[in-house]
């Protein structure tokens, strides 16, 4: 039977009234994606580690010093933090840039190798990082909303309003961040290898993902 | 009558940002509508190759994080 897991909000007020494990669940169930939000912006793995650090600094001292505003989503919160202090450190990087241009560095950490084999492993990394690089090719008003609803977790109304468009200018841009990647992604159809995702190798249903 | 979708109110159905009723008739099509289905599909591949790219940070970098908030506590 499936357990029911306490909301966020449920969290924050338990960590609020000083229940440390609360924070940590939180912390769990958030931080790959706020990581994967940062990483997609300054892609160096060392400095993303760094600003997930920054960011959840920022969250406690708000949420502990009682200023934590309750109206939206905790995870739309934190990943507009995380990508406020990623978009800052990338503009200054952009002034005095770092020599980092390894974006496969790291390759194995999140992969399981026992489980698929080093080839398989190598090829699905050297996959995922052909897609990073799509993924900064896009203009950037379509990357942001990408990341932004992606990984992010943010409404495409929320975006609309952190970014001051429409929700049709917003929809719009993800939409043609989307037609952008699958262009690119049908020229190298190794993307749509189904041997890569051994695991959903099921064929495609409609299943939205959970937001 | 049949009733038409945009691209942009597929994509908020994929994203679960649609209201019931909506949601609703856009499932009713997928049923009938092959190329809407296509397009749907399309959005789900393109989704699931996107989270291929989650990553995670570094048991480090967690602990560190714990640490803070715990000391923070002991400061207040």
């Amino acid at each position: 039977m499936e357990t029911m897991q306490p909301s966020d909000s449920a969290l924050i007020s338990r960590y609020i009234a000083g229940q440390e494990d609360a924070f940590a669940q939180l912390l769990e169930r958030h931080k790959a994606r706020v990581f994967t939000t940062i990483m997609l912006i300054v892609r160096d793995e060392d400095v993303a580690e760094d600003l997930l650090q920054d960011t959840f600094i920022k969250a406690v001292h708000t949420m502990k010093s009682g200023r934590y505003n309750e109206e939206g989503k905790f995870s739309s919160w934190i990943c507009r933090i995380a990508h406020n202090l990623a978009i800052d450190c990338f503009r200054r990087e952009k002034r005095s840039p770092l020599l980092n241009l390894d974006t496969t560095s790291h390759a194995f950490n999140s992969l399981s190798l026992a489980e698929e084999g080093a080839e398989a492993a190598l090829t699905r990394e050297e996959t995922h990082a052909r897609l990073r690089e799509l993924i900064q090719e896009l203009p950037a008003a379509q990357k942001e909303v990408l990341i932004m609803r992606h990984y992010g977790d943010m409404s495409f109304q929320e975006i609309a309003d952190a970014t001051g468009v429409s929700i049709n200018t917003a929809l719009g841009r993800m939409r043609y961040a989307l037609i952008n990647l699958r262009k690119k992604m049908a020229a190298q159809p190794v993307f749509y290898d189904q041997n890569l995702y051994p695991r959903d190798a099921a064929p495609v249903r409609v299943q939205r993902i959970a937001s | 009558m049949i009733k038409t979708f945009t691209h942009e109110t597929l994509l908020r159905y994929v994203y679960n940002e649609l209201p019931a009723n909506e949601q609703q008739a856009i499932e009713q099509a997928l049923q009938h509508d092959a190329e809407l289905a296509a397009s749907c599909a399309d959005l789900l591949l393109a989704q699931q190759a996107l989270n291929g790219l989650r990553r995670t940070p570094s048991q480090r970098t967690t602990d560190s994080i714990l640490q803070y908030s715990r000391t923070f506590l002991r400061k207040e």
